[in-house]
């Protein structure tokens, strides 16, 4: 990243980008949850089934998304492990009609949690209780509590939840998700800012 | 989802759903899983026994719920879901067997029922309840003549002429204007069902249904047109039956039998290929990989090749209340599931125990598979009819080694062993050409030592010549001590009478040795009364005489008064002498 490019950063000229990975057992929608958030241009119109990953890059009003939908399919679910380093967002979608295997996702939850790259960062992560329309699906509320959504503490969370196929939900947890990355944005940007900002008086007393 | 503790498994399952209030009762054959709507989720279909009387049910599982319930006529005696066809959209078809009847299950709905054929009636019967029909015979005869007829009969009595037979007096009359106007028919009943598919050994291909009778018989039919394509014959019913194979191609049915016996059938021969005589009788038979596991009721679990030979036994904990595969195609895992009277579910590969789930109560039935969308998924029901669900974890990872307490692993390390020397592998090759001449001499040679030893016995025998006496007036029993370390010993002889009541009297002991080397205190005495059962200590002192260092046997006779031949005799061997004489 050039100078150019920081400075433009700095002045909100260019929009920041940023790594989203998203995470959730087969079938709890994660493919069409990002088909929604995509511009209704190049949406497409069947979902299949994700085979390994695919990568998908959209806009919101102050961030660029690139996300890594990766497969839930039990033989892909070792490949997540791989991206947890580069991201700095995740999105976990849950499946709340599937109470058999809540179980299995809160297991999968807890190893993300604890897995090395993930531990100790204070990484925002969205958690969509998806597929609320259906008639069996459990609250937002009841989801968390399934998953001991409360024991997080060292990072910063949020549950919605969502339809993805009518596209419910969905706007909320990403104005959550642009919120929290901003913010964390602008602390770094504050701190470098003054660093910058050292630096020049520093210069400054040198030369004179 | 009310329960969520581990079962002291390792962490190897997650507890996915628990109800102890499901109202499921079911053993492992009426239980299975199948993709019955098409969506690639499979339920879970459970042929519900209720109370063994009525409340019978075919009960569908979706997740947690239940999604649908229809009520069946009869006891299921086992049920399978299979491809009867090709059509599209794949939805398999839910068999369930009970009484002499298959019914048949299509989107949940009953579609197709098929009776197996009615057995040859006895013809003596059918005379006997013709003549009660025309009223030429009272109930009272009639039931006379059926006795008379089971008896002796090769055809066996129909069900109708057996219940009568078992009723009271006041009954008779009812039951023969109830039923004599209906024909007599006999009908076998199911005892199992399997699958076996018809030519494709694919996950989806059509199957053929495979059914074993009460009448010993099993029966292959085909799922399209239900007509017999095969009959075989077995020499008891059997009870529990896995089966292998294409139908077109090759199969086998292994068969656990009533009378303890395990038959394997093939495609040849309508009569069992092989058999296995269980020493206990057969509760579980499941195959796994190309080897039947068989779990019996003297708690034990073996393992037989598929030509019947025996490969192991392990010994279990408690009695063995249901088994089941686990077969998990995906990881390339294969290994048997067996719910204990102890409310535990051992897993073993092989005979290795790798993992054990503790439940919270005796388990009747398991089921291995995919269920929803997850492929390790174990559902077991228990006594109390509960409903069990629980996951493997997708990192697990099973131990090769056995977990339960048994040998170190140092003891299957191999160890060095030289390599075969020239003269063992001379040796062997002598002994492998001229085995039966070695064999031969030394046979031979046995004998002979064998004739010396018994000449050598006689001889003692006849002339007395053993320290024990073995005639009937003076049984007699001696032992000699020498002490001492010379030149003066002292020798003591233990006199016994070995009589049950008889004292012995007129005894003395008499010595033979070499006057030039020895001298003895008293060469000649008298034994006092010998009383039955004591042991009476003789003693006397000998001398010797000589210096060199020579020794020589000293002979002790025991006699009677008034005979010449001793009654026993004994050989002593002196010790050397130590010492030196003092005169």
């Amino acid at each position: 990243m050039g100078l150019l490019d920081k400075l433009s950063g700095w002045l909100g000229l260019r929009k920041k980008e940023v790594n989203v990975l998203c995470l959730g057992l087969d079938n709890s929608g994660k493919s069409t949850i990002i088909n929604q958030l995509k511009p209704a241009n190049t949406q497409a119109q069947e979902i299949v089934p994700t085979i390994g990953f695919s990568i998908e890059k959209f806009k919101s009003s102050s961030l660029s998304f690139t996300v890594f939908d990766m497969s839930g399919q039990s033989r892909y679910r070792s490949l997540w492990e791989h991206y947890y380093k580069e991201s700095h967002a995740i999105i976990f979608v849950i499946d709340s009609s599937d109470k058999l295997r809540m179980v299995v996702t809160k297991e999968e939850l807890d190893t993300f949690l604890n897995h090395e790259d993930i531990r100790g960062k204070r990484i925002p992560v969205l958690f969509f209780a998806n597929k609320m329309d259906l008639q069996d699906a459990m609250s937002s509320v009841k989801v968390s509590q399934m998953l001991c959504l409360e024991n997080i503490k060292d990072k910063p969370w949020h549950i919605c939840a969502s339809n993805a196929v009518r596209g419910e939900g969905l706007q909320e947890g990403l104005d959550w998700l642009q919120g929290t990355l901003s913010a964390q944005h602008t602390a770094h940007i504050t701190t470098t800012k003054n660093n910058f900002l050292n630096m020049f008086v520093f210069l400054f007393f040198l030369y004179l | 989802m009310t329960s969520m503790e581990s079962g002291g498994d390792g962490g190897k399952w997650l507890d996915a759903h628990y109800d102890p209030v499901a109202g499921l009762y079911t053993f492992s054959s009426c239980v299975d899983l199948a993709d019955l709507s098409g969506d690639g989720e499979n339920r879970l279909v459970v042929g519900d026994l209720g109370t063994g009387s009525s409340g019978m049910k075919l009960k569908v599982y979706r997740g947690t719920a239940l999604m649908s319930e229809n009520t069946l006529l009869d006891l299921p005696a086992g049920l399978v879901a299979f491809f009867m066809d090709l059509h599209e959209p794949r939805i398999p078809t839910t068999a369930v067997a009970s009484g002499p009847c298959i019914y048949l299950y299509k989107n949940l709905r009953p579609y197709f029922k098929f009776t197996l054929p009615s057995l040859e009636v006895n013809t003596l019967e059918q005379d006997v309840w013709q003549q009660a029909r025309e009223g030429q015979i009272d109930p009272l005869t009639l039931k006379e003549m059926l006795e008379s007829i089971r008896k002796k009969a090769d055809v066996p009595l129909s069900v109708r002429s057996l219940r009568f037979l078992s009723l009271e007096t006041d009954g008779l009359d009812e039951f023969v204007q109830l039923h004599k106007q209906q024909p007599i028919r006999r009908q076998t009943v199911i005892t199992c069902i399997d699958t076996l598919k018809k030519s494709t050994a694919d996950e989806d291909g059509v199957s053929c249904l495979v059914v074993g009778t009460e009448s010993s018989d099993v029966f292959i039919l085909d799922s399209k047109a239900f007509i017999i394509l095969s009959k075989m014959s077995l020499p008891a019913p059997p009870t529990m039956m896995d089966v292998t194979g294409q139908f077109d191609v090759e199969f086998r049915i292994t068969v656990a039998c009533r009378n303890g016996n395990i038959y394997i059938l093939r495609r040849e021969s309508d009569k069992p290929k092989y058999c296995v005589e269980l020493p206990s009788h057969p509760v579980g038979l499941v195959r796994v990989g190309k080897n039947v596991l068989v779990g019996c009721t003297d708690e034990s679990l073996q393992g037989f090749t598929q030509k019947g030979k025996k490969l192991w036994k392990i010994v279990l904990p408690a009695p063995i209340t249901t088994m089941a595969p686990m077969d998990l195609p995906t990881r390339g895992f294969q290994g048997v599931l067996v719910g204990l009277a102890n409310c535990e579910v051992h897993l073993y590969r092989d005979k290795n125990l790798l993992s054990t789930i503790k439940t919270p109560d005796v388990v009747t039935s398991i089921c291995f598979g995919r269920y929803g969308r997850e492929d390790g998924t174990l559902i077991m029901t228990t006594k109390g009819g509960g409903l069990m669900v629980k996951i493997l974890k997708r990192t697990v990872v099973f131990d090769d080694r056995d977990s339960a307490p048994g040998p170190p692993l140092a003891q299957s390390i191999r160890l060095n062993v030289p390599k075969k020397t020239k003269l063992y592998v001379d040796q062997t090759l002598r002994e492998r050409e001229s085995g039966v001449a070695m064999h031969r001499a030394f046979q031979m040679d046995l004998s002979r030592v064998r004739l010396a030893a018994a000449k050598a016995y006689v001889k003692a025998l006849e002339s007395s010549l053993t320290p024990m006496s073995a005639s009937l007036s003076e049984p007699l029993k001696m032992n000699a001590v020498v002490q001492g370390l010379g030149p003066s010993f002292k020798l003591t002889l233990h006199v016994q009478n070995t009589a049950a009541c008889r004292p012995v009297m007129n005894l003395a002991i008499s010595f033979l040795y070499d006057e030039n080397l020895y001298r003895i205190r008293d060469p000649y005495m008298r034994i006092p009364l010998l009383v039955p059962g004591l042991i009476y200590p003789v003693g006397t002192f000998v001398d010797c005489t000589n210096d060199k260092g020579i020794t020589d046997i000293i002979k002790v006779f025991v006699l009677h008064e008034g005979r010449s031949s001793p009654l026993l005799t004994a050989h002593i061997n002196m010790p050397v002498s130590e010492g030196l004489a003092l005169s």
